[in-house]
């Protein structure tokens, strides 16, 4: 044995007991495209002469990087993701309106379990990881995948964390992920798993395991897994009729390097532009005006994110210059927020509030940046042009700083916010 | 386009430093933005970012050699389409894996990691690479390397040309293509 997790999903995926470097050809389980790619590949099949595909029912397509179409353009791609969704026959199709984020909401509807393997053409698919199972993104090559089932994956290292201790009051979970970006070598994280586990995983929702498993892509691991626990069993025995089988490392598996860290240890930190990996912890950019925030995206738009937000803009408003778009990641999220009483918070604070799905993150296609303006917001990257101008400074943080900052007008450490007036 | 690999390459030697960016440095970003996939059209502008003349002084048999994390940030193929249509070799000390990839499915020939190989030449010294073996010789000064080539799978993509061609012999034995 002596296996991680990753090993063991891989082995069971190609049917034979697999080791750190072999080249396999495993077929996922499930396969997700966005609908920014469906025609692309779909122009690519038709180059290749392909006219059905491997496994129609194991692959989703997912509305969810421009669900509100905002000129005619976007609404034609729409109409065209429509009509190849009818023509390659695929039964999982959420158009505009229907799932939400596609890095979210397949675990809500329990197609995403503990031990599976999935692969998807956008980079957090990571995501899925939340639950125990491993993804991986396949770009180019998703034409291949999805003409003939597989393409060829090297079997990789995992990188362990065990994660102690217990966030400090004011700081989340999106503190702790960006913190992690900045302890970690790129060297060392390149193409591995990244796999959490630890004393502190249990007190972990599940939506702060979808944060932490969304940002190690960042610095060039491959995916990130949660070592599953019962908390998992929990959250998917209503969402599956499928049996849960929690897949966990063995004791005396290979990790390619350990570390041990300790949530206790975290204050509010932010990326400063250009990259997300750029991280500083708030003082350092404290005070700097913004103009636009934004909460959301497939790392912070779950309900856990939009609570710490509404906790902040209760019986408070935006600060005059500032206007805050805020995204619930899923269509169930966006209900469970109006449930709570959230959206109420945040209109009446004078937030704007979206439809499901990436939000402002997607190229700012909704709500973006204009030249020289500055933003904070909870979204997954912050290359110049990443929320629409290239001239615009993007920072990214966690929800309670984004809340907060855009209540007071500058990046704002949310534990030495006053009352509300 | 026909596959021009071949496993051993002569040529002169180009040393790059660490940290050499995908965007900008290997190729303008803007021809990422244009989607411009012809090698043939892309060749002319590779490493416009660090030195505009390299473009016209490199040529096919040559060899890159470049430090630590080559082509690290957005995985845009283009910079490496152009290297592909330059006709070069590539020895990097790290790759980020993205990067790799799309070496691999632009169709350069590679050995992705060799640490200090930037110590092992310098720009103009004549250098012979097996990228089958891993073998490495500076003709020049005599001083040999050896590092792990690529997988074979990996090395027949290389070889038929990059992801296109090796997609279509997948359709093709598969009885769909």
């Amino acid at each position: 044995m002596n296996q991680t997790i990753t090993e063991k999903i891989l082995s069971n995926s190609v049917g034979h007991r697999v080791n750190v470097g072999d080249l396999i050809f495993p077929i996922p389980e499930l396969v997700t495209i966005h609908d920014w790619y469906v025609a692309n590949m779909d122009k690519a099949l038709e180059e290749f002469g392909v006219s059905q595909l491997f496994m129609p029912e194991n692959i989703v397509f997912v509305t969810d990087h421009e669900p509100v179409a905002v000129s005619p353009a976007a609404a034609e791609r729409q109409k065209k993701v429509r009509e190849i969704a009818s023509k390659y026959k695929i039964e999982h199709f959420f158009d505009v309106g229907r799932g939400g984020h596609g890095h979210i909401f397949p675990v809500e509807l329990g197609m995403i379990r503990p031990g599976m393997f999935v692969e998807g053409y956008d980079t957090h698919v990571t995501n899925f990881g939340a639950v125990g199972c491993l993804a991986f993104a396949v770009l180019t090559e998703v034409s291949e995948l999805v003409a003939l089932g597989s393409v060829w994956q090297i079997v990789p290292e995992t990188v362990r964390i065990d994660v102690t201790g217990k966030l400090p009051k004011g700081v989340t979970i999106r503190d702790a992920a960006q913190k992690l970006l900045r302890v970690l070598d790129p060297e060392v994280i390149d193409d591995t798993v990244v796999e959490f586990g630890g004393d502190a995983i249990s007190s972990l929702s599940i939506d702060a395991r979808f944060t932490l498993c969304n940002t190690p892509t960042e610095i060039g691991a491959r995916s990130s897994i949660v070592e599953p626990d019962q908390r998992v069993v929990d959250y998917l025995a209503p969402r599956t009729g499928h049996r849960i089988n929690l897949l966990k490392s063995d004791e005396r598996a290979k990790y390619k390097h350990r570390i041990t860290f300790n949530l206790s240890d975290c204050e509010p930190q932010v990326a400063a532009p250009p990259r997300p990996d750029n991280v500083v912890e708030i003082s350092v950019v404290a005070g700097t005006p913004i103009d636009h925030a934004y909460i959301g995206s497939c790392a912070s738009g779950l309900l856990d994110d939009l609570e710490v937000a509404a906790n902040i803009l209760n019986k408070r408003t935006l600060h005059p210059r500032v206007r805050l778009f805020i995204t619930p990641g899923t269509q169930e999220i966006f209900q469970q927020a109006l449930e709570r009483g959230f959206i109420e918070v945040f209109i009446k604070a004078g937030a704007v509030v979206t439809q499901p799905g990436c939000g402002v993150c997607a190229g700012g296609r909704v709500g973006p940046v204009a030249p020289g303006e500055i933003s904070i917001g909870t979204g997954t990257r912050n290359d110049p042009g990443r929320l629409g101008s290239m001239d615009a400074d993007l920072y990214i943080a966690g929800p309670s700083v984004v809340a907060a900052s855009a209540t007071m007008g500058v990046i704002t450490d949310p534990r030495f916010l006053g009352d509300p007036k | 386009m026909k596959a021009n690999f071949n496993e051993i390459f002569e040529g002169q030697a180009f040393v790059l430093g660490n940290n050499v960016a995908n965007d900008g440095d290997l190729m303008a970003l803007s021809f990422a933005l244009a989607r411009e996939t012809d090698p043939d059209v892309l060749k002319a502008h590779i490493f416009a970012g660090i030195d505009r003349s390299l473009a016209l002084r490199i040529k096919p048999n040559d060899i890159v050699i470049a430090g630590k994390r080559f082509g690290h940030g957005n995985p845009h193929i283009q910079g490496f389409l152009g290297l592909r249509g330059a006709g070069i070799g590539l020895l990097t000390e790290s790759i980020p894996s993205s990067s790799y990839r799309l070496a691999i499915n632009a169709g350069v020939p590679i050995l992705p990691s060799c640490p200090n190989i930037c110590s092992l030449a310098q720009t103009g010294d004549h250098l012979r690479v097996d990228f089958n073996t891993g073998e490495i010789k500076n003709l020049t000064t005599g001083a040999k390397a050896r590092h792990a080539p690529p997988p074979a799978h990996v090395q027949k993509i290389i070889a038929s040309g990059g992801w296109h061609q090796m997609f279509r012999i997948r359709l093709e034995a598969s009885g769909l293509g």
